[in-house]
């Protein structure tokens, strides 16, 4: 960081200058001469310090029934003044979901063939916020998605205010989907699994696992030094990192550093199967994130993908609606394993 | 016979106590019945952080799978005979007996591997229990053995793994204890494979001719800390005895 220097010089004369300055502002947290060096600290104690133990019992409890009061309040989406809905047309982008990577399964085909599958649950997801394309860029409107209920007494009032006008518990995960105009839903409505159509392709970005401070062995895939051979101190350096002729470095230069704990996305992934009693997707292949993280997941963008497309609920699939899905929704191909076993002709 | 009570009335002038003498039960062995409670190891869910409801909805899955194709109770020493549909042979089935050496994996991804000698070449097959593929699977001859895991049959002597592909089934009623066989296997010359005499892999089931050199050196290698451990225990009772009722009822149904 460029201001490294000065800052520290700063620190210097000021530790030099004050005596008893750190301690004071230990002290007050945000006073003394080293406010404007070190980050301000909006509040140093946590939400239930200074309540007793039957008012944090209290206020968890009445938490607790306003969420399932404001749940069931809006499981009837249809009846509560929706917002005009529209047909699909070619070019239009609906809404997508926040869903919790549960794990992986094996699946099979009608034709004998394994397959992996991960198992994605859609758990209390509601649409949260509408900004039109005139607000945003004008030229897409944009839909925020909550994921995971979560509870309200770690988060800021900022991020409150937004649950709070939809009517909705606070959720752990909020991501913004652009949506063309006919697909734009009333914030507040609940999003299903069945949103999602066996057989159509889908795209999941999450937060790769983060594996911390790594080497450029394992981060970029160097091939490093032999082991042996008179190598002194050198089997997994970057070895050289110029030449002389350009003598600098170039920005973007592959070296150690923080690897992991980044959004990637798998694109393509077809979805086998969807239970609609607990809400699960069944994407095949693997996803980035850790087993139990929330997941971003979209209707595919690849142009080869597209013709799954033709009828999809749109824009979204409401379950007080007329539509009645059976339990299990699986793809022309998958193997259900209340038929008997495969056999060949 | 004589009762004492005469002679003790002979000793003194008292008349005795009578005592009755004691009751025979009578224990009717063909009437008592105790159901022999077998989970198959693939329905206990892993120690880890996955959320329940991925194994409950694997369970479903694997429950129905049961209602259409009968997995029978099996263990590793058991000998069994599968039949899957192979595209390409010529009756579009292929049919393998071998004894189990291995059962792994949980879920609907558990397999087991079987283990026979054909023309002098020994075959391992591993198989996925819930793959559609497999049309029939028989127990051929129901017992235990001293270990969990014979890969050691690897390098034991082949007279151990070779097993008739027509033998007959043999009978047993689901009531019996299961036998378990406490056959010591001989091996081949070393080197093996891995080194089965070092008590990481705990091998109860190998005659070792070894000399006491190398039997000492490997015992040098044990942790007898491990049992102590609390760390790795994993106490799975009473989760089996829930999804134990679960599965019996859905079996059921």
């Amino acid at each position: 960081m460029p201001g490294w220097g000065l800052l520290c010089r700063a620190g210097a004369r000021l530790l030099a200058g004050v005596p008893g300055g750190p301690v004071q502002a230990a002290a007050t947290g945000t006073r003394g001469p080293w406010r404007f060096i070190v980050r301000p600290v909006n509040s140093s104690t946590w939400w239930d310090e200074h309540l007793s133990n039957e008012n944090t019992q209290f206020l968890k409890q009445l938490t607790a029934e306003e969420y399932r009061a404001q749940t069931a309040s809006k499981l009837c989406p249809l009846k509560d003044e929706p917002w005009p809905l529209h047909p699909w047309e070619p070019g239009s982008r609906r809404v997508g979901l926040v869903a919790i990577k549960l794990g992986m399964a094996p699946l099979w085909t009608k034709d004998g063939e394994r397959h992996a599958v991960t198992l994605l649950q859609v758990r209390d997801c509601h649409v949260l916020k509408y900004t039109s394309k005139e607000e945003n860029n004008g030229k897409t409107a944009l839909l925020v998605v909550g994921g995971k209920n979560s509870s309200p007494f770690h988060k800021s009032e900022s991020a409150l205010e937004i649950f709070r006008e939809a009517g909705v518990p606070p959720k752990q995960k909020t991501t913004i989907f652009k949506v063309s105009d006919n697909a734009i839903i009333k914030p507040g409505t609940p999003l299903y699994a069945a949103h999602f159509r066996p057989g159509q392709f889908v795209d999941v970005t999450a937060k790769t696992i983060g594996k911390g401070f790594q080497g450029v062995m394992k981060r970029w895939g160097f091939k490093g030094q032999p082991a042996t051979h008179g190598q002194t101190k050198t089997h997994r350096r970057p070895g050289a990192i110029s030449n002389s002729k350009v003598s600098k470095v170039f920005r973007g230069k592959k070296m150690p550093g923080k690897m992991g704990n980044i959004y990637r996305t798998s694109f393509g992934l077809k979805v086998w199967r969807i239970n609609t009693k607990h809400n699960i997707i069944y994407v095949n292949g693997s996803i980035p994130g850790h087993a139990n993280c929330l997941v971003k997941v979209k209707d595919s963008f690849l142009p080869t993908r597209q013709d799954c497309y033709k009828n999809p609920p749109f824009p979204t699939f409401f379950a007080d609606g007329e539509e009645e899905l059976p339990e299990d929704l699986y793809d022309q191909e998958v193997f259900q394993f209340t038929d008997s076993s495969v056999t060949y002709v | 016979y004589f009762s004492s009570s005469a002679l003790l009335r002979a000793n003194s002038g008292e008349p005795p106590k009578f005592q009755p003498p004691p009751k025979p039960v009578i224990i009717d062995k063909s009437k008592v019945v105790v159901e022999r409670r077998f989970l198959s190891p693939e329905f206990i869910p892993p120690r880890g952080r996955k959320d329940p409801l991925k194994y409950y909805i694997e369970r479903i899955d694997m429950i129905r799978r049961r209602k259409v194709l009968n997995i029978p109770e099996f263990y590793v020493g058991s000998i069994l005979s599968v039949t899957t549909a192979d595209p390409y042979a010529s009756d579009k089935t292929s049919r393998f007996v071998g004894i189990c050496i291995q059962r792994g994996g949980k879920g609907l991804g558990a397999t087991f591997v079987l283990r026979n000698v054909i023309e002098g070449q020994g075959v391992e097959f591993c198989y996925e229990i819930y793959n559609p593929r497999i049309q029939e699977i028989k127990v051929l001859k129901l017992e235990k053995r001293l270990d969990d895991n014979l890969m050691y049959l690897r390098d034991a002597l082949t007279e151990y793994s070779t097993f008739d592909v027509n033998m007959k089934p043999v009978p047993y009623s689901p009531n019996d204890e299961i036998p378990v066989n406490q056959l010591k296997v001989k091996m081949k010359p070393k080197p093996w494979s891995k080194r089965w005499e070092r008590p990481y892999f705990n091998i109860q089931g190998i005659h070792f001719e070894l000399p006491e050199e190398i039997m000492e050196e490997a015992q040098k290698l044990s942790q007898p800390w491990i049992k102590f451990d609390m760390l790795r225990e994993y106490n799975t009772s009473e989760l089996e005895k829930k999804i134990w009722n679960e599965v019996n009822e859905k079996l059921k149904k």
